[in-house]
């Protein structure tokens, strides 16, 4: 008799792990104070979560935050149910939050993206997006010296250092570029414009950042500061009409989604993308698998989760934007044809440039500095200047 | 809008106001909350959501347990003290729509006590008179201004709102700014934290501060001669001077007393809310903390008693409205959940607008009067 209780009891434990891996079905997405609609950063968050929640039958719920005093209790609400497979949140904002609720609910598993919670339930997926800014650097360094532009301009946010992963690989881009540009054409090194603006909301701060940096020769600017690129594409639009020219430099370059369509494809020359809708679906497809673990997860060029776009990447976000009522779908065809255009304005040589600098990131022979702190990044500063004294 | 169309859009407001206030209060609001609840409804039922499960989920979110109650009260404690900051005014008979850049200054105040270290509760003490006295410096500046030279209190607060919210954008940017962490001020340390209530929630101490504030004002305006004055120099002024009632002292008085409500929101805020304590570039946990406290006001029919009530309900619906967003099969997105709000919102300050119309259309007359002036002396120039 107490030998079947003990058998008994080592099933139940062999099996009670087992059950607990069974899924309950639903997964969430919070979003911080920026919320939907954006194109980009948030939304596809929600795309992301959306397609993976939709390939493993689950039913996804969407949770946004009138301010940042809900970001808690959003999750706590959520967590405290114990319905969910998994609660993801988009964005650095909801760090915090996180920290304090993944102590709260330690059965709870949480992911979280761009920023790094230190807590065994928690897997904090974080970009590498020194890498793709390493390429957009190149291409607008290579672009600059074959228009003879003197800069490359770049618009930042607030000074974070997700932020700094962009301004470091901005940087080694421009100044790989620079070198090659000096063995092709014999040109001097061109400089590198940037501003952090202390804001990742007002448009008007984009803008005025943007023309200064036009009336300084940059032949295009980087948006590192999500809304706030709105400006930068409005002040490079406005270049364009005073001057009369419809494609050519002075290019913008998007971030995180697919930019290029914006403004019917006619000035983004290419975008810096960090897939936040891989990170999400990788959270997602990792807790169907059992594969689950707290820990940082980092996507690079190597695992899809940034890159430089391509034509596919501007037929997909098209359709994203289109069916977000952004864009209208007879506008479809004029904006791929107004890409092509534009991109036709920057010779073979240095897209084959730009991709063999891809091709050495993920061979592993190219590595792109990064950096995390203040110190790190005025390190990066003093490697690569850039033209600054 | 000719002279006649407004008078007799006066008379219409008059009567529906004489029938109104024929009824007792509390009938009066069930009855405006009864009426927002079905436009609410009905808005969601337009839009293909079920209005039953939406509203389960709600009271469910807002008061469905004793963590739910905690986050209730917790989301309105800052909306008693900007309330509060309203309704002094309103007594005293003017529109201070200044709370909100009032209370961005306290908050930034109470957060220099990151700079220094004292004993816990006295380092508290000091955060929160910090506030108070930010709060009540802000507010001097429309004050003076409408004393020396008339300038409208309706104007003046909305400008200094904005000085406020850029002159705080800046010093979170730049001067109160975590070397580490740029996305926020430095935190508020622990010794000058108010303590959480109840565990697992937001609700901290601050709420037993924002219970005596209310009271606080309740006994100075309806139980001291001070709070006779302010209460009168507001429903006439022209008599209450001819009654020997300094005017300037009581509008001195309110717009101060009000600033330092506005700071406390402040203080609750950035020393009382998990997790941060401390301010985020762009104001997400403060921005609106001060336009929401009018509406408390108007629920709370510009009584300090009324506004704890009417703080609570405010409480609710947000700690709710944040469960409907994921309750049932088909939830409700956070948009439509903020139009629900805003209808029954609306329908519950309804009573006190209609009470307190005369004496808004008497300002905004004397406003266009203000314009009317100008141009007539621009014309004049010319």
């Amino acid at each position: 008799m107490r030998k079947w209780l003990g058998l008994a009891l080592v099933v139940a434990l062999v099996a009670a792990p087992a059950m607990g891996q069974a899924l309950k079905g639903k997964v969430a997405v919070v979003l911080d104070v920026g919320g939907r609609g954006d194109l980009s950063f948030n939304d596809m968050g929600f795309k992301g979560t959306d397609e993976a929640a939709r390939d493993f039958g689950l039913q996804m719920v969407e949770v946004q935050s009138a301010t940042a005093a809900d970001y808690l209790p959003n999750l706590r609400n959520l967590a405290r149910t114990g319905q969910y497979d998994l609660i993801i949140c988009v964005g650095f904002l909801l760090g915090d939050a996180l920290a304090q609720a993944a102590q709260e609910f330690p059965q709870q598993k949480f992911a979280i993206i761009d920023s790094v919670v230190d807590a065994p339930n928690v897997m904090s997926i974080v970009f590498r997006e020194n890498e793709m800014s390493a390429l957009v650097g190149a291409l607008g360094a290579l672009a600059a010296a074959h228009y003879g532009y003197p800069n490359v301009g770049v618009v930042l946010g607030i000074e974070i250092p997700v932020l700094y992963h962009f301004e470091a690989g901005y940087r080694f881009g421009i100044d790989w570029g620079n070198k090659r540009a000096a063995e092709v054409l014999g040109t001097n090194p061109v400089g590198l414009l940037y501003t952090y603006t202390g804001s990742f909301s007002d448009i008007a701060l984009g803008k005025a950042a943007t023309e200064a940096m036009l009336a300084q020769g940059a032949v295009a600017v980087y948006n590192v500061a999500g809304p706030l690129g709105i400006g930068d594409l409005e002040a490079i639009t406005e270049y364009h009409r005073n001057k009369g020219t419809e494609f050519g430099p002075p290019y913008y370059f998007g971030v995180d989604a697919n930019q290029d369509w914006m403004g019917l494809g006619k000035h983004g020359l290419a975008s810096g993308m960090k897939r936040v809708d891989v990170g999400c679906y990788s959270a997602v497809e990792a807790v169907v698998n059992g594969t689950f673990t707290g820990g940082i997860i980092s996507l690079g060029l190597a695992e899809g989760g940034v890159g430089i776009s391509k034509y596919q990447d501007l037929l997909d976000f098209i359709e994203f934007a289109v069916g977000a009522g952004a864009m209208k779908a007879e506008d479809r065809d004029q904006t791929i044809a107004n890409w092509l255009a534009n991109r036709a304005t920057i010779p073979g040589w240095i897209w084959e440039a730009v991709d063999e600098l891809e091709a050495g990131i993920l061979a592993g022979t190219i590595v792109v500095p990064t950096a995390d702190t203040v110190e790190e990044m005025r390190a990066v500063r003093a490697q690569y200047t850039l033209g600054a004294p | 809008m000719t002279a006649h169309e407004a008078r007799s859009g006066g008379r219409l407001l008059r009567g529906a106001h004489r029938t109104l206030t024929g009824l007792h209060p509390v009938l009066e609001s069930v009855l405006a909350a009864v009426l927002g609840l079905l436009v609410g409804a009905l808005l969601m039922y337009i839009w293909g959501y079920d209005p039953w499960r939406a509203y389960w989920a709600l009271f469910r979110g807002a008061y469905g347990g004793s963590y739910e109650i905690a986050s209730s009260i917790a989301r309105g404690v800052p909306l008693i003290f900007t309330a509060l900051t309203f309704s002094i005014c309103v007594r005293a008979g003017m529109f201070n729509i200044g709370a909100e850049g009032q209370m961005y200054v306290g908050a930034a105040a109470a957060v220099c006590v990151a700079y220094f270290k004292l004993p816990p509760g006295l380092h508290l003490l000091v955060g929160i008179a910090f506030a108070a006295i930010a709060g009540a410096i802000w507010s001097l500046g429309p004050a003076l201004l409408k004393l020396t030279r008339g300038v409208n209190e309706v104007i003046s607060t909305i400008m200094f709102n904005w000085i406020s919210r850029f002159l705080v954008f800046y010093l979170v940017a730049y001067v109160l700014v975590d070397a580490r962490q740029g996305q926020r001020t430095v935190q508020v340390p622990v010794s000058a934290r108010f303590p959480i209530l109840v565990r697992g929630t937001d609700l901290s101490y601050s709420v037993f501060l924002a219970v005596a504030f209310a009271l606080f004002v309740y006994f100075l305006l309806w139980h001291t001669a001070t709070g006779y004055e302010v209460r009168a120099a507001g429903l006439n002024p022209t008599a209450a001077r001819y009654g020997g009632i300094s005017i300037n002292r009581t509008i001195l008085l309110s717009f101060a007393l009000g600033g330092v409500g506005a700071g406390l929101a402040g203080a609750a805020t950035t020393m009382g809310l998990p997790p941060t304590y401390a301010i985020i570039s762009g104001l997400p946990e403060l921005m609106n903390l001060g336009f929401d406290g009018m509406a408390v006001a108007m629920m709370g029919r510009n009584h300090p008693i009324g506004i704890l009530v009417a703080a609570l309900f405010f409480g609710g619906l947000n700690a709710g409205g944040r469960v409907m967003q994921f309750y049932g099969s088909n939830p409700v997105p956070l948009e439509m959940v903020r139009v629900v709000m805003g209808a029954i919102v609306i329908a519950m300050a309804i009573p006190e607008l209609v009470r307190v119309f005369p004496a808004i259309a008497r300002s905004v007359r004397r406003l266009g009067g203000v314009f009317r002036r100008d141009r007539a002396t621009e014309r004049e120039g010319a």
